[in-house]
């Protein structure tokens, strides 16, 4: 989905944001940044340069020490916490270290976020389904999580942040164990997202080969710090 | 609808998540709710025995010699003078002997030889039914006393007064059997919910990053609670109904029982303890809700 920064409100943005860990380690400084909505955003950078950080705050998992950060207008740590679940639903979080639960199995875990949401079981059971073939793990819904593969896990990771057609995905390394083929299905993911239900998503990552030939924009983080923000030219490329 | 149907999912994996410890909640709080039941079932019988007994209190005035007609409304007066009576009965040698043949019934035959005059007259005084303080009653009894041809007064004053000792040692431990259902059933329920909570902590964790409320949360684990209370209650007050019938069955010759009327519960005290049952559960999960969920 094409946008117009001209026009366009920004649907995230961070306002001089600093993170400092206990004792004084500092995770993120003084990072200002706007994300506009039907965005696809790619956070660079090495590990320990704050991408993680960045994702937990835009998802009100961590507070910022100093800064500013709206969502859709509204300061994210001023909101009440029926503010924070109402916006905990509209916001697919697909996490570094999955947060699957290992027990219940593939269907389980994705259909758990649209339940929160009290979505019809047939709306549950067509959505999932939808996922699962997109993703390439119809064969794998009613296995257990816990015996899957690590890249088949991240895979159910990502189906759950995208169940609700979030108004924004964060993807954290969400190709980090993913062979050629199975990243070309979760950056198919990320497309139909963008173009159909217009998601903005942010994808934090050090794979380079997922960015490497996009028309989006990457921003780049190094030691906490905004490196590089390039706004890429259309061209043609291999994934997007 | 929907909502619905989420909450009691959720609380059916509750349930099956940690059924062990669910059945030994479910064993503990019936189990309370009969110990409870049944010494109270036993303390409002006898209650409404010793209200029985109060009413039908006389006292019984056995006589030296016979009363005159003339002497009647003498004694009358100074017994009324004392304090009010409901009644008082002039019971003559003969009429007391034809008491107790009537009593005899085919057995009177043992009273042939003794004669109509071996029973002495008497007077029987029948209280106010207020005047059921037990210290009023043996002031009367030491007035009568003091009247002209008394010999004996007979009130079976100590047999009630044992009676209400009885009754009231049984409040004491109808008292004790409660606060040991209110601690039972709220501390088991509030433990057995925390490790509900404790066995699908990182589950609750992740909800709460989907952006589930606090309802969808909370609610299943404050209805596993009352459900806890419902079934247990029903059950206790179940195995007490059945208990009841027993001794109704076994005991009903004659005896004990047969003097007093052994009674259930009505109704409305069947429900108040079902719904105290309920609420004590209730409370039980929603202080471990409290306590150990955060949202």
């Amino acid at each position: 989905m094409p946008r117009d920064a001209s026009t366009d409100k920004p649907l995230v943005e961070l306002v001089n944001i600093t993170k400092i860990y206990p004792p004084d380690i500092v995770a993120l400084e003084d990072v200002s940044l706007r994300i506009y909505k039907g965005e696809i955003l790619f956070l660079t950078g090495m590990s320990g340069a704050g991408k993680t950080t960045l994702i937990k705050l835009l998802f009100c998992l961590e507070t910022p020490t100093r800064g500013l950060i709206e969502i859709a207008g509204r300061d994210l740590f001023r909101l009440s916490p029926v503010g924070i679940q109402q916006m905990r639903q509209k916001i697919g979080v697909a996490y570094q270290d999955f947060r699957l639960l290992d027990k219940q199995t593939v269907f389980q875990n994705i259909a758990m976020a649209m339940e929160v949401t009290y979505a019809s079981a047939k709306e549950i059971r067509v959505r999932v389904g939808e996922l699962l073939d997109l993703l390439n793990l119809a064969s794998k819904r009613n296995k257990p999580v816990g015996e899957l593969s690590r890249g088949e896990q991240q895979r159910v990771a990502l189906a759950r942040a995208a169940a609700n057609r979030p108004t924004l995905l964060l993807a954290d390394e969400p190709t980090g164990n993913l062979d050629q083929t199975t990243t070309e299905l979760v950056i198919n993911l990320f497309r139909r997202l963008n173009e159909e239900d217009g998601s903005t998503i942010v994808v934090a990552t050090h794979d380079e080969s997922i960015y490497a030939k996009t028309e989006h924009r990457v921003v780049e983080l190094h030691n906490g710090q905004l490196a590089a923000h390039l706004e890429q030219t259309p061209r043609q490329v291999e994934l997007f | 609808m929907q909502f619905l149907t989420y909450i009691l999912c959720q609380t059916g994996k509750n349930l099956r998540q940690t059924w062990g410890a669910q059945v030994m909640t479910l064993l503990t709080v019936t189990l309370s709710v009969l110990i409870f039941a049944f010494f109270f079932l036993i303390y409002t019988n006898m209650l409404r025995a010793s209200a029985q007994l109060g009413d039908d209190v006389r006292l019984i005035v056995y006589l030296d010699q016979e009363v005159t007609e003339q002497m009647r409304p003498v004694l009358e007066t100074r017994i009324r003078d004392f304090g009010p009576v409901e009644k008082i009965v002039f019971v003559s040698r003969a009429e007391a002997f034809a008491r107790l043949s009537a009593q005899m019934g085919k057995e009177k035959d043992v009273l042939n030889d003794l004669g109509p005059d071996f029973l002495p007259p008497s007077l029987e005084v029948y209280p106010l039914k207020n005047l059921n303080d037990l210290s009023k009653i043996n002031q009367f009894s030491d007035f009568l006393q003091t009247l002209p041809y008394v010999t004996k007064v007979q009130s079976g004053l100590d047999w009630l007064q044992r009676f209400g000792y009885f009754t009231s040692l049984l409040r004491i431990v109808v008292l004790l059997s409660g606060s040991l259902l209110i601690i039972s059933m709220t501390f088991i329920v509030s433990y057995t919910l925390r490790l509900t909570v404790l066995s699908r902590q990182g589950e609750l964790e992740i909800l709460r990053l989907l952006g589930a409320s606090s309802a969808y949360i909370r609610l299943p684990l404050l209805l596993e609670g009352m459900l806890q209370g419902v079934l247990g209650s029903s059950l206790g007050l179940a195995a007490l109904y059945i208990l009841y019938q027993w001794i109704v069955s076994r005991f009903s010759g004659p005896g004990f029982l047969k003097l007093f009327e052994f009674t259930f519960f009505p109704f409305e005290l069947t429900a108040a303890i079902l719904l105290a049952g309920i609420v004590l559960c209730t409370v039980g999960s929603l202080f471990s809700i409290r306590r150990f969920i955060r949202i």
